[in-house]
């Protein structure tokens, strides 16, 4: 029987996963953008965010703009590649379901 | 049963990864205003030129036009983060603008300007970067644009000064105003079918 395989905990959370499929569209997004997309608050965003980065899936730049503070996210190649495998395993797992 | 609840599960996740990547794609693309905006101002240049014979109204209309459109996307961009395709675009147009504004310019200065090489000029690299954008966006209605630039040009070439201009207006009617109308209402069917599904 062949083994399932297993789905990365990092990616498999609701508001991670939903992070990480927003920034596949986009070079690179806003925190407000982020959070008006997921409808989160500014606290839980923040955290997912900072698991994300400490995963090395997504990237942090800082910037001002008309003196304004303004944090600008980017997703990373292994932050593509993990999100990619996810999927991969997720419709092994799922398997003849996915069609339903 | 827990199986099933796992299944449905993972089935909501695939659909999250679904939704979310056609949303961050979707909110983007939105470029319909600013042809109707470039429509507006290529009539507004041609009143002034033609019926005020005010010397600089291309030169002035279309600076004033490249500058509002900057300052709008420029605001756009805040609420909107950019893509690839919204980039490559950007530099197309950005890239077709400059030689227009070099070419004509020139032209006008060296006082070689004649209507018939204006309107070609003009629809011939309007012909190439719709074409080339449509492309990009897979719009079929924007080639057609493309190809009514490009009979415009060929128009230009031969008919008659009067007519180069009728046509020239009726190209621009058809390719700026209606196609960005048509564009902004299909922007805005889109983004309320993103609010639908949220």
């Amino acid at each position: 029987m062949p083994e399932l395989p297993e789905l990365n905990p990092v990616i498999h959370g609701k508001l991670r996963l939903a992070l990480l499929s927003l920034l596949t569209g986009v070079e690179e997004a806003e925190f407000t953008w982020l959070r008006s997309k997921t409808g989160s608050t500014d606290g839980n965003l923040g955290a997912q965010l900072l698991k994300l980065e400490e995963a090395g899936y997504i990237a942090v730049k800082k910037k001002f703009v008309q003196r304004k503070p303004q944090t600008l996210y980017r997703m990373t190649e292994a932050g593509r590649r993990a999100l990619t495998d996810y999927v991969v395993a997720l419709k092994q797992l799922l398997g003849g379901a996915i069609g339903d | 049963m827990t199986g099933n609840a796992e299944e449905l599960e993972l089935k909501e996740r695939l659909n999250l990864i679904e939704t979310m990547i056609a949303e961050g794609r979707r909110t983007t693309a939105s470029y319909g205003w600013i042809f109707v905006l470039w429509g507006v101002a290529y009539y507004v240049a041609i009143y002034l030129d033609s019926v005020l014979h005010f010397h600089l109204a291309w030169q002035v209309t279309m600076t004033s036009a490249a500058i509002l459109t900057a300052i709008l996307c420029m605001a756009r961009s805040r609420s909107h983060p950019p893509t690839t395709t919204s980039r490559a675009l950007g530099a197309l147009w950005f890239g077709t603008g400059i030689s227009m504004f070099i070419v004509l310019f020139s032209l006008g200065y060296s006082d070689r300007m004649d209507l018939r090489i204006f309107v070609a000029v003009i629809c011939g690299m309007l012909g190439s970067v719709n074409a080339a954008s449509s492309m990009i966006l897979k719009w079929k209605l924007q080639f057609a644009c493309a190809l009514v630039w490009w009979a415009t040009t060929v128009f230009a070439c031969f008919g008659k000064g009067h007519h180069v201009m009728t046509v020239f207006l009726a190209a621009i009617f058809l390719c700026q105003i209606v196609f960005g109308i048509s564009g902004m209402i299909r922007e805005a069917c889109a983004r309320r079918q993103g609010a639908d599904h949220a």
